[in-house]
């Protein structure tokens, strides 16, 4: 099958900053893909530059087989996106909301169905602004499928959610997968990480260290004889936090 | 264009749901026309007299009688000590003293005629110059009367542009383009620099949506908008103050609609310039300050000093000022102002290709 992202010796510098120096790598069509790594290691770069918001300095990249470079609408057209740090323009409501984002890509679709799909169809005549931050972010998702798009790209979808709307987001993910949407996304949570995504690129300074699919990469590690200091828990903070407080989502 | 509308519909639409910004939007320009409209800043109509009587005869009452009759002079009986405390306060235009030899009678040789001192405020040089003037007419038509002669020269009065003309006739066109200025800088300035440090900007900007058409229905929004406050500003102006608008309202709202126009590109320049949301009050004010004072908004632009009145007469509000205020004063049609009108075209092209340039979808 051919790959639905390519990237090829992709580099970007801010001044003296070598954010990007030179990345490789491929996505296929239909997986959840993962983008991993510390603060500042090159990741919302990389994504922004796919998306056709951002420049590159050098190599080349496509996404569903348009050049990024050269015609980065034709890539607009053919993506959803959530980014980081954005938001919607003020005093719409949730439904409003996805039409204005319909708008931009000249489209007309069925508001509420694209909400229910993110379960806010009750929320449809809220104001945005008064959505939790959950629910936000689902909507964020919804606004990013109104062209029906062959990549979805999620940059830290669930930074600043609770357990529960983390869950819930990561239900939703492999429910656009079902339908055999690509998804992209970037994180620094290695849980989520280990859950959600079919392969994963590790990046660090600007540069993929590693890139293979989770489980595959975890016995790597232990091939080359790595153990943990401390004895496995059974079970963690985490676990024991749901156990108490439930799934169920928290929003009111 | 479809694109256009349904965007601007949906900006629209979130614009009239902020209460807040529409509140202002329409009450402090009403605001500012109330007061200013009230406070008769420039009010030529009336000049305050005081009088200080000390003949107490026949003649000084036939005076005082006659003042009293003619409706620009606002007359008040004051002893001199008092009326000049009050006239360095400028709470009176002048004071008329009448002496106590005071007669309307035929002058004998060789006796000296009696002398009516007058004080004048110097802030208020145009009321006072009316006054004095009313006064020695009328001590003339006394004095005619007396020796039983005809006036060797009549005067026929006019009611010139000027004396006719009450201040809120003038200060309405000018409180209609200071609005529109300051609708058009602030609000859009704001909203984008809002919009661009929040990233809604590039949210939207990661969509494929033509810039141009998303520029066209922020334009389209708040021409709705400074059309609505012209609506009510003119509303206010008609029913309230009774002011005609001479030249007809369509070359009037033509005209303000041009110059919501202009300051819009103006205020998208700025908002392409500004970073911060802190940086837009600054800018805006050094931008729009200026024109408060020297475009003829308050008082004549001629009030600006000689030397910088070849620069205030290019800046773009004393265009559209000048052009809105001979529309609604003296009935000029659009052919007329054309001067005004195509000052204002250029400011626009200028402004645009700023705007332009200028812009960019997030803080760097």
């Amino acid at each position: 099958m051919t790959p639905i992202v390519q990237v090829i010796d992709l580099r970007k510098r801010y001044g003296e900053i070598e954010a990007v120096r030179g990345i490789s790598f491929f996505v296929e069509p239909g997986e959840v893909f993962g983008l991993l790594g510390p603060n500042g290691a090159g990741k919302t770069t990389t994504v922004e530059i796919l998306e056709g918001l951002r420049r590159a300095d050098g190599g080349a990249a496509t996404v569903a087989g348009v050049d990024v470079f050269s015609d980065p609408a034709a890539v607009k057209r053919r993506i959803g996106v959530q980014l980081q740090a954005s938001a919607f323009p003020d005093n719409l409501t949730a439904r409003e909301t996805v039409r204005f984002f319909a708008a931009c890509y000249d489209l007309y679709v069925d508001e509420l169905a694209l909400l229910r799909l993110v379960e806010l169809e009750e929320r449809a005549g809220q104001p945005q602004a008064k959505l939790s931050g959950g629910q936000r972010q689902r909507l964020s998702i919804a606004t990013a499928l109104v062209n029906q798009p062959q990549v979805l790209f999620l940059d830290e979808p669930t930074t600043g959610l609770d357990p529960q709307a983390r869950r819930n987001l990561w239900e939703l993910i492999r429910g656009i997968q079902s339908r055999g949407t690509t998804v992209f996304l970037t994180t620094h949570y290695l849980d989520e990480a280990e859950i959600l995504c079919d392969r994963v690129a590790i990046m660090d300074e600007g540069n993929i260290v590693a890139l293979d699919a989770p489980r595959k990469l975890i016995d790597d590690l232990l091939v080359r004889g790595f153990t943990k200091p401390v004895l496995q828990q059974k079970a963690n903070l985490e676990d024991v936090f749901l156990d108490l407080t439930g799934h169920e989502l928290r929003e009111t | 264009m479809r694109q256009t509308a349904r965007l601007f519909s949906l900006l629209l639409r979130a614009y009239l749901r902020d209460r807040i910004a529409l509140f202002f939007s329409l009450v402090v320009p009403l605001m500012l026309m109330v007061i200013f409209g009230y406070l008769n800043l420039g009010d030529f109509g009336r000049v305050s007299v005081a009088i200080d009587d000390e003949a107490r005869n026949q003649s000084s009452a036939q005076l005082l009688q006659i003042l009293r009759a003619i409706p620009t002079l606002q007359v008040s009986e004051l002893q001199t000590d008092a009326a000049l405390v009050k006239l360095r306060r400028t709470e009176l235009d002048m004071l008329v003293v009448i002496p106590s030899d005071f007669a309307v009678a035929p002058a004998r040789p060789g006796q000296a005629v009696p002398q009516l001192v007058v004080y004048g405020d110097d802030a208020r040089p145009q009321q006072v110059a009316v006054g004095r003037q009313i006064v020695a007419q009328v001590i003339d038509r006394l004095s005619f009367a007396v020796t039983q002669t005809a006036p060797v020269v009549a005067v026929r009065e006019e009611s010139v542009q000027g004396v006719r003309l009450r201040y809120v006739d003038f200060l309405v066109p000018g409180i209609l383009g200071v609005n529109i200025m300051q609708l058009a800088v602030f609000s859009v300035a704001f909203a984008l620099v809002a919009d661009k440090q929040r990233g809604v900007l590039r949210r939207i900007m990661a969509t494929p949506v033509r810039v141009a058409n998303l520029l066209a229905a922020h334009v389209g929004t708040r021409l709705v908008i400074a059309t609505g406050q012209l609506a009510v500003l003119l509303i206010v102006a008609l029913v309230l103050f009774n002011v005609t608008i001479v030249g007809g309202l369509a070359p009037l709202v033509v005209v303000a609609l041009l110059g919501t126009i202009l300051f819009l590109t103006i205020g998208f320049a700025l908002a392409g310039w500004a970073k911060t949301e802190n940086q837009v009050p600054a800018i805006a004010q050094l931008i729009t300050l200026p024109q408060f004072f020297f475009s003829g908004v308050f008082f004549s632009k001629n009030a600006a000093p000689e030397a910088i009145r070849p620069l205030t007469n290019l800046l773009p509000l004393t265009f559209l000022n000048d052009a809105l205020r001979e529309i609604s004063v003296q009935g000029a049609t659009l052919w007329d102002v054309r001067m005004q009108i195509l000052g204002l075209l250029v400011w626009t092209v200028l402004g645009f290709i700023l705007a332009v340039r200028l812009f960019r979808f997030e803080k760097l």
